[in-house]
């Protein structure tokens, strides 16, 4: 087989628009229940997202740093993988460098705080651990970077 | 008679507002191309949503053999007593008949549906002032619960129709997450019973020359992916060919950019005919894309508003500008005849001045 053919096509797209298209030769994807990494022939399946970042890996290594590699910090949202195709459709999907820290670091605050009012009630945790996850997720994105 | 440097200051003062109209026009034509844009970019994603939903119901079975419990309680029909209408106007004037048509498809809506209770959230200003003005707004009261919890509880009704909540502001610059909120809260609703359908009143903009007045059902969902158009008014013959008019006027294209290709290739999304591996069960993948599906909805109806209140803007203004260029033709016409008379009457007065020397 050919280089050209072990590529996979990675779609991102978002609600107001499609951020990312190439190929690349490997994605890693921050599923609800865990992260994961996909390369070509990966079986098909969908998975929902959680927060985290979204690794493509356009050149041969797979370094962390490596230049070849893009990073889209995302928030919930679905993926949909097929032994050629990747498309994930996230809510929300930053670039490391967009990520307005001060912000996350009040959206943590507020998450911390939702979560000690939370009281008996199930759905208050469960969304005060979503604000939370989302907002820890974008910090470590962003401090990454540097 | 009025003389000849009244009739010029008019002139002076019809031109000055051509010259506003004019300007208004062509910022509109902006709006609406950058909101056409933004219409057609977000279509990849709502049409994704709808085709992996699609696959899921043909795959999933909606109803667990075991305990006979539906996948997700969006998906429960109730007989339709309490309402929920979102009636998406403009938020601001200036736009032709734009927003009270809108209001007008509402009120029939309301007027259609007598025996039941109907809950009103307003997006967009214009609308929302109506409303407010002709329907009392609904009054919720904080409790606390025994064991400290604050929840919110409304009070009696104080008439069959009320304003549960409005949005100014949300249209000038559409945000997704201000959208998403609205969507939880609809689904909130929903689930919790307080309401037994959702409908949405808004413009629909395929294209300038292609625009309808629709409502569509949003919830309980029966049918995933096509719209459940209850009314829809088509504008007339002659309002589309002013709209063409004016669109070509600032160089706006009439047919929407051919998105055939890229349509088919977002349907595919999540329907490939193998068999996925599901991460998460049916029930959570269904509590996760319903939302989402919901939302999508929603910030198409946005969107499809945004860009037709910008049409609509632009055919007014280029009416208006037509009118004023009219209205300056016949008062320069007017304005030549009085001057003339002006010098006639000169002309005769020296004569006959001369003859009778």
């Amino acid at each position: 087989m050919t280089e050209e053919t072990n590529q996979l096509r990675i779609r991102l797209v978002t609600p107001e628009r499609t951020l990312f298209e190439a190929a690349a030769t490997a994605v890693e994807l921050p599923s609800k229940s865990g992260d994961m990494e996909v390369l070509y022939g990966h079986a098909p399946l969908m998975a929902e997202l959680g927060a985290g970042d979204v690794r493509i890996h356009q050149g041969v290594g797979l370094e962390q740093h490596s230049p070849d590699t893009t990073r889209y910090n995302v928030s919930w949202g679905f993926v949909e993988v097929l032994p050629d195709r990747v498309t994930i459709l996230a809510s929300d999907a930053l670039k490391p460098e967009e990520i307005d820290v001060a912000r996350a670091e009040q959206q943590r605050a507020t998450g911390e705080k939702l979560w000690n009012e939370a009281g008996d009630s199930e759905d208050a945790y469960t969304e005060a651990l979503r604000v939370i996850s989302e907002a820890e997720a974008k910090i470590a994105s962003a401090s990454e970077q540097s | 008679m009025a003389n000849v440097l009244d009739l010029r200051r008019r002139i002076r003062s019809v031109k000055n507002t051509r010259q506003i109209t004019k300007a208004m026009k062509m910022v509109s034509a902006a709006k609406l191309r950058r909101a056409q844009e933004r219409a057609l970019a977000a279509r990849p994603y709502a049409r994704m949503i709808v085709s992996v939903l699609q696959s899921l119901i043909r795959r999933v079975d909606l109803y667990d053999e075991k305990t006979g419990n539906l996948a997700h309680p969006l998906f429960l029909t109730r007989p339709e007593k309490r309402v929920l209408l979102v009636v998406i106007s403009g938020d601001k004037g200036f736009a032709g008949a734009f927003n009270a048509n809108i209001l007008k498809t509402a009120y029939q809506f309301i007027q259609g549906n007598p025996g039941k209770e109907i809950d009103i959230e307003a997006v967009g200003r214009k609308g929302r002032d109506q409303l407010r003005r002709r329907y009392p707004t609904a009054v919720y009261s904080e409790q606390t619960e025994e064991n400290g919890n604050k929840h919110q509880v409304r009070q009696a009704r104080k008439g069959k129709v009320e304003l549960t909540g409005d949005h100014p502001g949300m249209l000038l610059n559409l945000q997704t997450d201000r959208v998403m909120e609205l969507a939880h809260s609809i689904i909130n609703r929903y689930v919790h019973e307080e309401i037994d359908a959702a409908y949405i009143v808004y413009n629909e903009f395929k294209s300038v020359i292609a625009q309808r007045l629709v409502v569509e059902k949003l919830l309980p969902l029966l049918k995933i992916g096509s719209p459940q158009i209850t009314g829809a008014v088509e504008p007339t013959a002659e309002e589309k060919e002013r709209a063409a008019e004016a669109a070509l006027s600032a160089g706006i294209e009439l047919e929407a950019p051919d998105m055939h290709e890229a349509e088919e290739e977002a349907k595919k999304f999540g329907t490939a005919n193998v068999d996925y591996i599901y991460e998460q069960p049916a029930e959570q993948l269904f509590a996760g894309l319903l939302p989402q599906y919901i939302f999508a909805v929603l910030y198409h109806a946005m969107t499809e508003s945004v860009a037709a209140e910008h049409a609509a803007r632009m055919t007014a203004m280029d009416s208006a500008t037509n009118n004023a260029s009219e209205m300056i033709d016949s008062l320069t016409l007017h304005m030549n005849r009085v001057r003339q008379a002006a010098i006639t009457k000169e002309i005769i007065e020296i004569v006959s001045g001369a003859a009778a020397l």
